[in-house]
């Protein structure tokens, strides 16, 4: 059978919009987990527990040390091997049963609702100070003894705002330049152009480290650490400038415009009515794009040592725990954070391709490709100081 | 030719404008190259005043950017605190042992990406296809740092690499054959990360502009006139395919020196991008400048080689130019 | 003429061509001492383990070294290499921590204090073969004390506000004028290495000093008298020294030293590289590993063993800024410093630490809690009775209570907040460097220490040089979390750090007068020790410094690692001392058990 006419029948079917749904749908639930990261959580993530550095995961059990199965899964508590620094042994003496909707240390749901309920945990249900229920490390501990899984689920709040924060700024000012540059043509495209290419060639890093240094003290770690994502976004409004002009360019030309101009559409109308709405699919898709661009390039901001600060966990902070050798090689549960990572990553990728599958499927493929092709290398090697 | 003139001009503009640029933002940056020592207890405020001094960084900046700028016209590229030698030889080291890394991935990630691009938009949506898709999603997924990193622990482990640098200490002592091995072991791991770091955008390029072509309508006129399926793909699709393609390949280049930081800095590769960041942090000025110069000449050139290629390769920017 | 005298002539004759030949055929048998370098070499036999010659050993280096020129090295890479290409006259024994003699074979300190009498050894070369004599030394001397070439050797050899004066008595005999007693007495001249006339001389004269002897320079043109020349550098890669045949010192059996024919420096330039090159068995010595990778390296002995040195002479410390802040200050930098001033605040913080934690995850037990800048590894020097810092949060409470510090206790979340005396929460940041992991460690614990006193901190981490712009230059910040390591044990080393005129004072530095009573009182007592001979008087003022340190607490002292290294078991003699540098001090005595295996893979 012909490649052909293959080909034409992969075209816009049901099935692409009911791909694009069913991707949307899987992002916004692992968006919705990392929201509700203090229900999903078991600890806050910058408790600490001093004695149980560098925990390995807790080993789930249902037949106990005399084979008897329990319906409810337990847990051992671990404790330091005599004489080690890191060997952790079983406490065959202290089952901890698995409990649901426990209650635990306070959070604020969304930001602002109090709350204390949890999804699991290890089920005393009246913590006192001085008798602390014994803890759940599902994932393991870092090297302060704070739960992996609490840090993972707080740090996507973190990593994920930094990457839709700077995918926004990216996109709303290169929407603007590229909207003005393709409209207006001339001169003034030519020098916003030029300045495009400047601003994709600069070392951005040598920037970066200035910002960092020069802030007043007054202003808090995090809220820098913000204030860098903007700048990066900023930065990088040159790509999908580019991107939007050519859009633009094109569909200035188009009949249907040119008609709407001949019957006295003022420009204004004409941006808002016919060219933004063309722009649209392609800027989702960017936006697909991007927010992962965004999410790594806050993570290579963190292995250089400019991210989030301490006790903040963010994604990146994670992952940069693993540049030490000795974690690599002795603590393996530190990567877990990196593989529940991926789900993100996939799922922006296929919400990425369901969207331009959606619209032109090839044409669009090609220069969304581009723009593709381009971003790997944009933002975290742009911040990496190409 | 006009065309190209225009287009040369334009770089040479950019790099002046990126010299200026990064000469006003060391100057942002607080901190100096001596400050090391002012921490020092054995060395008073003096002498590092004094040194400071010698090295001319209280000039005022303007003069210190003309200063610069002729000595570049002289070949000389400033003098490196931290080395202690003059930076044109040092960054020619360093470029060549990263266009020797960056140059065999680039090459091995085309003469892979390419065939399979080709394949895959030939067999679009059955099973090898799917395979590759799911392959590319997956390298695109994990970031290169992850991937450097697991390529260094497995090193590590199975030890059936070396676990970094350039060459063994023993390497001057080596017979032509045995220097080329030893060479070739140390690169494997670096090339490995950043070929399949680039593969999968040429992959997905490649795939999306053969089968982009593959649906026009001269093509099909092609395919009803009987010419079998292979000419088509290869003589007609990519031939008319190739504009973004070259695109690509001159980004490919322009990339060249700049790509490949991460995977450099954590395979201990003696390269461009650990001096980089090196310099960076210690504020030697001279070198980042050359450094961040020497990049951007690489972009503009890759950019520029695309243009030419396109120029050469495409009858329709030819009289497109030629109609103006 | 009568018949005897016809007999004796020939016989006198005979007797005085005998006696001439015999008197000329056993000088030339005897070995004279001769004071020129063609004759006898006053060479100094070394006790200890006897090895064999021959081997390579590989070293990896955090970065490469900025010049061998021991006029202009200030970084440590450069210090290394040269430690091990040049000499000295008295050299600090790394392992005893004393001196003892080296170029100089003895020396003589006047009554007065005023006057250093050093005797060179007879008949040594440098390395390309130049006899070695006291003009070397003038000129030497000379070279560092020359302020247009700003070598930082020359602030340690300006006692009493004037420079040493050196003239020599004869071709081996020096003696040095200072302009008042030292207590540092002849330790002072560790590491300041004798330079070749011959070579230098000249470049001198005509102003190329400060260009010469970087490790791209032709090894013919470098030498020096240390127990190895360079032979080869490849940049960006490592750098090779080879044996010195001239070396002045021997074993106990009079074989010359060093055993080892080469010494390799590869450029590694992370730590963790180094480790994986050891592991790997590229390297054959490892040099203050942290402690995690210690670990991991002790987990898995091969054919290399690991070992702890013990507490070196590096101290962590939080500190706070004790600036004036000038009129332009604002009115948040004023009331926290306010509070800053206090010393019960600072008490009370220092007892609201864990120290134990610190040494407990920073250095997996390998590091001793401090609660002075003095550590254990500086066994003359450490006063003893300063009381151990241990954590006690009530006494912390009761300090601040008593400074007139409150709580106030937020009901919905349960925590309280701690108020100084004007009713404001006490909140502040603490920079660190963000590229020493073990520092932002102990940051982050500190800050979780601190948050159950009810102190809220932000950790900032800046990259270093921006840090050191802040701390030192602009003073911008509020408290920090650095680390110094004593170059020597002798407390003389860390002067500037405690005199309120000291650059590296680093809470308050450069003050023109003192500002506190405590501190015009650390200053009378290090001025003092510095002008008085003897280690008991010296002693007794160091130890009331340690004392006022720890009662007003400008610098709260953390902890000290140890120093963890490790060597191939192949290699022999390694004793590694708590001194830079660590591994190498005893470099001319290393060698390898199966030397015939390891010159064989040359």
């Amino acid at each position: 059978m012909s490649t052909l006419r293959k080909l034409n029948s992969v075209f816009l079917t049901p099935r692409t919009d009911h791909q694009l749904s069913r991707w949307l749908l899987f992002v916004l639930a692992l968006h919705f987990g990392i929201l509700a990261a203090g229900f999903f959580a078991p600890y806050d993530p910058a408790d600490q527990d001093r004695d149980r550095p560098y925990l390995p995961p807790m080993r789930m059990h249902f037949l106990d040390a005399q084979h008897h199965f329990h319906a409810r899964p337990f847990f051992y508590a671990l404790r330091l091997a005599p004489g080690s620094f890191d060997q952790y042994e079983e406490d065959v003496s202290a089952p901890i049963p698995l409990r649901f909707f426990t209650a635990g240390a306070r959070y604020h749901l969304l930001g602002f609702i109090p709350a204390r309920r949890h999804l699991f945990g290890s089920g005393a249900s009246h913590p006192t100070p001085n008798n602390p229920p014994p803890r759940l490390y599902l994932l393991g501990t870092d090297a302060f003894g704070r739960d992996l899984l609490s840090r993972f689920l707080f740090g996507g709040q973190i990593s994920l705002l930094a990457g839709l924060l700077g995918a926004a700024v990216t996109l709303s000012l290169g929407t603007l330049v590229g909207l003005t540059a393709g409209f207006v043509g001339g001169w003034r495209d030519d020098m916003l152009m030029r300045l495009a290419e400047l601003f994709l060639a600069l070392p951005w890093l040598y920037l970066l480290f200035a910002l960092r240094a020069f802030l007043p003290l007054s202003v808090s770690p995090v809220q820098a650490f913000f204030l860098v994502v903007v700048v990066i976004g900023v930065v990088g409004w040159a790509r999908p400038a580019r991107l939007v002009r050519s859009i633009v360019l094109s569909v200035k030309e188009r009949d249907f415009v040119r008609a709407a101009r001949g019957f006295g559409a003022s420009d204004f109308y004409l941006l808002h009515r016919h060219l933004l709405p063309e722009t649209a699919t392609v800027l989702f898709t960017q936006a697909a794009i991007l927010i992962p661009q965004f999410v790594l390039a806050e993570m290579t901001l963190s292995f250089l040592g400019l991210g989030v600060p301490e006790p903040a966990s963010s994604w990146g902070n994670l992952l940069a725990a693993l540049q030490q050798y000795s974690v690599l090689v002795s603590y393996w549960w530190m990567y877990i954070p990196a593989l529940l990572m991926l789900p993100f990553f996939v799922g922006y990728l296929g919400l990425a391709s369901a969207l331009q599958h959606r619209s032109r499927p090839f044409k669009m493929e090609a220069g969304v490709s581009q723009a593709n092709s381009e971003l790997p290398v944009a933002v975290s090697k742009e911040v990496a100081g190409a | 030719m006009r065309y190209l003139l225009r287009r040369a001009s334009h770089a040479l503009f950019l790099l002046f404008g990126v010299s200026v640029l990064t000469f006003l933002f060391s100057a942002l940056t607080p901190g100096n190259y001596f400050d090391e020592m002012r921490l020092n207890p054995q060395i008073s405020q003096e002498t590092v005043a004094a040194l400071r001094a010698q090295s001319q960084l209280d000039h005022p900046l303007p003069l210190r950017y003309i200063h610069w700028l002729g000595g570049v016209a002289h070949g000389n590229l400033g003098f490196s605190f931290a080395y202690n030698s003059p930076v044109g030889p040092l960054l020619r080291t360093r470029a060549c042992n990263t266009l020797l890394l960056a140059g065999t991935a680039t090459v091995l990630a085309w003469l892979i990406g390419l065939p399979l691009g080709i394949w895959s938009a030939s067999r679009m949506n059955r099973a090898p296809d799917k395979l590759v898709s799911a392959g590319t999603a997956t390298l695109l997924v994990l970031p290169d740092l992850v991937l450097a990193l697991g390529l260094l622990i497995l090193a590590v482990r199975t030890g059936w690499f070396p676990t970094g640098g350039l060459t063994s200490t023993n390497y001057n002592g080596f017979s032509t054959l045995q220097k080329f091995r030893d060479l070739t072991a140390h690169m494997t791991l670096p090339v490995l990360a950043l070929t399949l770091s680039a593969l999968p955008n040429i992959v997905r390029h490649v795939r999306a502009a053969i089968a982009d072509e593959l649906q026009s309508p001269f093509l099909r006129a092609a395919e009803a006139h009987g010419i079998p399926q292979r000419k088509l793909l290869y003589n007609y699709a990519v031939r008319a395919a190739a504009n973004p393609l070259i695109s690509l390949l001159g980004f490919s280049i322009g990339t060249l020196l700049s790509g490949s930081l991460l995977v450099e800095v954590i395979m201990s590769w003696p390269g461009l991008g650990p001096l980089f960041l090196e310099s960076i942090l210690a504020r030697d000025f001279y070198v980042v400048i050359a450094g961040v110069l020497l990049s951007m000449l690489f972009l503009v050139a890759g950019n520029l080689f695309a243009d030419i290629l396109l120029y050469l390769a495409d009858p329709r920017i030819r009289t497109a130019e030629r109609s103006q | 003429m009568c018949q005897i005298c016809r007999f004796l002539w020939p016989c006198c004759v005979g007797a005085l061509v005998l006696s001439i030949g015999v008197t000329y055929v056993t000088s030339a048998q005897t070995p004279q001492p001769v004071s020129t370098s063609a004759g006898r070499e006053e060479l100094l036999a070394l006790p200890g383990e006897l090895g064999h010659p021959g081997g390579r050993l590989v070293v990896s280096l955090r970065a490469e070294p900025k010049t061998l020129n021991p006029l202009l090295s200030a970084d440590a890479p450069s210090r290394e290499v040269i430690a091990a290409m040049q000499s000295d006259l008295v050299h600090i024994n790394r392992a005893t921590q004393l001196t003892e003699p080296a170029l100089a074979k003895s020396w003589r300190i006047s009554p007065d204090g005023l006057q250093y009498t050093l005797t060179l050894r007879q008949g040594l070369r440098f390395s390309d073969g130049h006899p070695l004599d006291a003009d070397d030394v003038l000129f030497t001397f000379r070279l560092y004390l020359d302020g247009n070439l700003h070598s930082p050797q020359r602030d340690l050899l300006i006692i009493g506000g004037k420079p040493i004066a050196v003239r020599k008595l004869d071709s081996q005999t020096v003696v040095f004028t200072l302009a008042r007693k030292y207590g540092v007495e002849e330790r002072l001249f560790d590491g300041l290495a004798i330079l070749p006339r011959h070579l230098l001389e000249k470049p001198y004269q005509e102003g190329r000093l400060a260009q010469l002897w970087n490790p791209a320079t032709p090894a013919s043109e470098i030498a020096g008298l240390g127990p190895f020349r360079l032979k080869e550098y490849v940049p960006g890669q490592k750098l090779t020294l080879e044996r010195n045949p001239y070396y002045w010192k021997t074993d106990a059996q009079g074989t010359r030293l060093p055993y080892l024919n080469e010494l390799l420096f590869l450029f590694v330039p992370s730590a963790d590289a180094q480790v994986l090159k050891f592991q790997s068995g590229e390297t054959d010595l490892i040099s203050r590993v942290n402690a995690d990778n210690f670990s991991v390296l002790s987990r898995q002995q091969r054919d290399y063993t690991m070992s702890d040195a013990g507490p070196g002479l590096e101290y962590n410390f939080l500190f706070f800024n004790l600036n004036d802040l000038g009129p332009k200050a604002s009115a948040d930098a004023l009331r926290k410093q306010r509070v800053f001033a206090k010393p019960e605040f600072r008490r009370a913080i220092s007892f609201a630490i864990d120290r134990d934690a610190i040494v407990r995850l920073v250095y997996q037990g390998r590091g001793t809690p401090l609660a002075g800048p003095v550590t254990p590894g500086n066994r003359r020097w450490l006063d003893e009775k300063i009381p151990h810092a241990l954590r006690d949060l009530p006494q912390a409470r009761l300090m601040l209570q008593q400074a007139g510090f409150s709580w106030q206790n937020d009901a919905s979340t349960g925590d309280s907040t701690l108020l100084d005396p004007d009713h404001s929460p006490v909140s502040f940041s603490i920079l660190t460097s963000s590229s020493s992991a073990e520092r932002n460690k102990m940051a982050t614990l500190v800050q979780d220490d601190l948050k159950q006193l009810g102190v809220k901190i932000q950790i900032v981490p800046l990259e270093f040089r921006s840090l050191i712009d802040r701390v030192t230059q602009t003073k911008e910040y509020e408290a920090c979390i650095l680390g110094l390591a004593s170059f020597d044990a002798d407390p003389n080393s860390d002067i500037n750090v405690w005199l309120s005129s000291g650059a590296q004072h680093l809470w308050n530095p450069a003050q023109s007068k003192p500002a506190t009573a405590w501190e015009a009182e650390i200053d009378r007592l290090m001025e003092q020790q510095l002008v008085t001979p003897g280690y008991e008087q010296r002693k007794r003022l160091y130890d009331r410094v340690q004392e006022i340190l720890a009662e007003n607490q400008p610098m709260i002292f953390l902890a000290s690692p140890h120093i963890l290294v490790g060597a191939k078991n192949s290699l022999a003699n390694f004793h590694p001392a708590v001194l830079e540098p660590y591994v190498l001090w005893n470099v001319d005595q290393l060698y390898f058990r199966n030397a015939a295996q390891q010159s064989a893979s040359k």
